[in-house]
This record gives structure tokens, C-alpha cells and sequence, in this order.
């Protein structure tokens, strides 16, 4: 068959597939069949391609959906499940950008300047507020130990309990104004987060720290990142 | 919605989950009601949730964000078609066979969805991830479009030249092309 019976064939087989073909056609398609046999086994492998095409074309459709949208009761059961598997990202490592050879070379010459410069330049203790909300009770352990917990990592001031998310949330915009850094740490009971809120010269930075393991060494991670960010 | 960053999602990045299982969600949901909505419209939406579960699990063996939605996409067909056959095995053990036998008229029966008549649940996993990858890829706009105007929503050809402003002489040729695609993709290979 040349190039245009063959696109009268298929269009006539389609119709045939779909049984939208008219008696006209249905007589054009036979004429065609008889004059053409291998045509048989052509309309056989078109009917199988429709079969697929319908059960393919469905699952094509629901990838293009937009919605509806992720039901919000499944959101954290999700997020538990990535913690579990895939852990806690890792932070990540900047690029030292000399090589060793610069600074050996600048290390000797430079020490006594890095020296003064830190006496110098020294940035004030940052001041850490700490506060903890337990809207959950004791369905978590005992409240007193996880105070206990925060006191013993941050012990130069108290540690506030909050039973409401709103009282927490006032104390996060509470800032003192004396001081040029301050670090609010809050610890959610509920949701097993850490919360770290670091103001310095009027900007504020906020970091969240997931309760894998345990409150403690989530609580040494917390003070490392106030410690280093403070000491740039 | 553009897709996620597949490193972030790899290395447990919670932002970027958020933004994927958004992402994700309404294909897992339209597949997993596709299967289940005639039968079992109440385990729609917990199939798709543990669809995404299994995500996470399988997210590390990707190797492009473009993977992500043919994957789930085939989790939460598998799930389905799992649950159907276990349903409906279980009902044929109990003999609770009456409707299983007796679909509505134009409706198929339930086992059509999950026998091995179909071709598509002869796949595996990871082979269908593959083929709805390459089927999205392949069946560009308005191939994909086409097919679903005459297969899907059993539009004639006069009425899809209309609907898309083309020839009728064009549907055709169209349909041709993506049942070529379907047939390249879909088919059968030599060794299954």
C-alpha cells in the first residue's frame, strides 16, 4: 500500500476499534482487507495498541494532576518517615579556598595579627534565652526532665515553660534591647523540635533542630550552631 | 510547581520533602483512585500516603528529579493492584463471589484490573517507572492529548480537529504517531 491508503487504513481500522465507523466505512475497510490480507494482522496489532493505549493513557493523565492537595493530618507522619530513613542532613562543607601551601606560608606571619585582631575584635558572649512548650503533657515522659536537660546545657538563666503556642510565640518577639546578640532557643515537646532564633546587629537568623535521638545531643548541636555563628 | 532538588531529597533535606510530597501527591492520589475508587474509594487515600512512604524508601536509587513522579506513579499502582488482589481474593475465599462476577454494564470486571491479562501489571516496578518516564517524554503536547481525546473521553476525529483547531486530515496522523509511541514504549519486548 502506498502512504495515503495506509493512513485511510489506520483511520478506517480507529473507527473500526472505537466502533464509531459508519456502513460506508466498515464496507471500504472490508474492500481494503480483501485486496490487501497482510491488513489482518495489522488490525490485529492495532487493536492490541488501543488496549494499551487505554491502559496507559490513564496512568500518563494522573501524572499531569494537579490536585488535590496533600491532606494535612499525613504531613508529619511523612516527615517522621523521612527522618527514619533518610536521617538528618548533613551539613555541608565549604571549599577551602587556598590551598595548603598559602596558608603554611601565611600562617606564621599571620598568627600574631589573627591574635590581636581577635583581642581586638572580639564579639560579646551571645546571651541564650531558653524556653520549653509542652502542650502534651506527660504523654511524652516527664516535662521536669527535659527542663532539667535545657538547664544543664544552658545554665546561666532560667528556662521558661509555656503550655500555649501563644505564650511561646510572644516570648520568641520579646527580645531584650541591650544586648548585640541574643539567642532564643525553643524546645516543642510535641512536634520534637529545637528552635534556635540568633539576633545580631538587628537581623535575625533561625535554625531548626529535629529531636532524633535524644533532647541532650540535639541540645549540644543547637549550641554548637549559636557558638558558631556567633564567633564570625 | 517545578520538580524538587532530588540531592536535597536524597540527603533528607524536610524543606525539600515538604515540597515534594506536595509535589507528588495528586499523582499517587489520581493513580491509587483510579484502581480503587470503583471497589474501595475509602483506601484512595491511604494507598496513596504509603505510596509516598515507599518514595522515601527508594528515592536514593534515583538519578534525576524527572524519575521521581513516574516512580511513585508506579508504587501507587502496585499497591493498588496488591490490594485488589488481596481484597478480591479474599472475598472469592469467603464466597463472596456475586459481585465480583456481575460489574456494572460498561464497567470491567474487577479481576481485569489486577490479572495478568493486563499488560501493565505484568510490570515491574521499576520497569513501569521507566515506561510512564519515557511515555511522558515521548508523547509530547499535543500527542499525549490526542490519544486521550480519542481513547480516553471517545472524541471523533471531527470533534478533536475542532476542540484543537486542526485538519481532521491532521487527527489522524497524530493518532498514528503516539500509537507508534505506545506500541515502541508498551509493547511486548522479544525476551517478556
Amino acid at each position: 500500500m502506498n502512504g495515503m491508503n495506509d493512513q485511510r487504513f489506520f483511520d478506517l481500522a480507529m473507527k473500526m476499534v472505537t466502533r464509531t465507523c459508519t456502513d460506508a466505512e466498515r464496507t471500504e475497510l472490508d474492500s481494503l482487507m480483501a485486496a490487501h490480507p497482510e491488513l489482518k494482522a495489522e488490525l490485529e496489532k492495532l487493536q492490541t495498541d488501543t488496549r494499551l493505549a487505554r491502559e496507559a493513557l490513564p496512568l500518563l493523565a494522573a501524572m499531569e494532576a494537579t490536585s488535590p492537595e496533600l491532606p494535612a493530618y499525613a504531613r508529619e507522619p511523612l516527615r517522621t518517615k523521612v527522618r527514619q530513613t533518610l536521617g538528618r542532613p548533613a551539613p555541608s562543607q565549604a571549599k577551602p579556598f587556598w590551598n595548603w601551601r598559602w596558608i603554611l606560608g601565611l600562617a606564621a606571619g599571620g598568627t600574631a595579627v589573627v591574635v590581636l585582631l581577635l583581642v581586638l575584635m572580639r564579639q560579646p558572649e551571645p546571651v541564650i534565652q531558653v524556653a520549653m512548650l509542652d502542650t502534651v503533657g506527660g504523654s511524652r515522659g516527664p516535662a521536669a526532665n527535659d527542663i532539667d536537660v535545657l538547664q544543664q546545657e544552658w545554665s546561666a538563666g532560667p528556662v521558661a515553660s509555656f503550655d500555649k503556642a501563644t505564650e511561646m510565640e510572644n516570648w520568641k518577639t520579646n527580645w531584650p534591647t541591650a544586648r548585640e546578640v541574643v539567642a532564643k532557643v525553643s524546645y516543642d515537646r510535641a512536634s520534637a523540635e529545637v528552635r534556635v532564633l540568633l539576633r545580631r546587629d538587628g537581623k535575625t537568623q533561625e535554625k531548626t533542630f529535629v529531636v532524633d535521638h535524644d533532647l541532650a545531643s540535639t541540645l549540644k548541636e543547637a549550641d554548637g550552631f549559636i557558638r558558631d555563628q556567633t564567633r564570625r | 510547581m517545578s520538580a524538587p532538588d532530588l540531592k536535597a531529597l536524597q540527603t533528607g533535606d524536610s524543606t525539600a520533602w515538604d515540597a515534594a510530597f506536595s509535589w507528588v501527591w495528586p499523582t499517587v492520589f489520581a493513580v491509587a483512585q483510579l484502581k480503587l475508587q470503583p471497589y474501595f474509594p475509602d483506601e484512595v487515600e491511604d494507598v496513596a500516603i504509603e505510596a509516598l512512604e515507599e518514595l522515601v524508601e527508594k528515592v536514593r536509587v534515583l538519578k534525576s528529579s524527572e524519575e521521581l513522579k513516574p516512580l511513585a506513579a508506579s508504587i501507587a499502582h502496585h499497591r493498588a493492584v496488591s490490594l485488589l488482589r488481596e481484597r478480591f481474593a479474599k472475598k472469592r475465599g469467603e464466597g463472596k463471589t456475586e459481585s465480583l462476577d456481575a460489574p456494572a454494564v460498561g464497567e470491567s470486571a474487577p479481576y481485569e484490573w489486577a490479572s495478568s491479562d493486563s499488560p501493565l501489571v505484568d510490570l515491574e516496578q521499576k520497569e513501569l517507572a521507566q515506561r510512564l518516564g519515557k511515555s511522558l517524554a515521548e508523547l509530547k503536547p499535543p500527542l499525549g492529548e490526542i490519544l486521550s481525546d480519542f481513547f480516553l473521553h471517545g472524541l471523533r476525529y471531527e470533534e478533536i480537529a475542532r476542540k484543537r483547531s486542526m485538519a481532521v486530515g491532521s487527527v489522524g496522523v497524530y493518532l498514528k504517531r503516539g500509537l507508534d509511541a505506545i506500541r515502541r514504549i508498551w509493547g511486548r519486548s522479544e525476551n517478556s
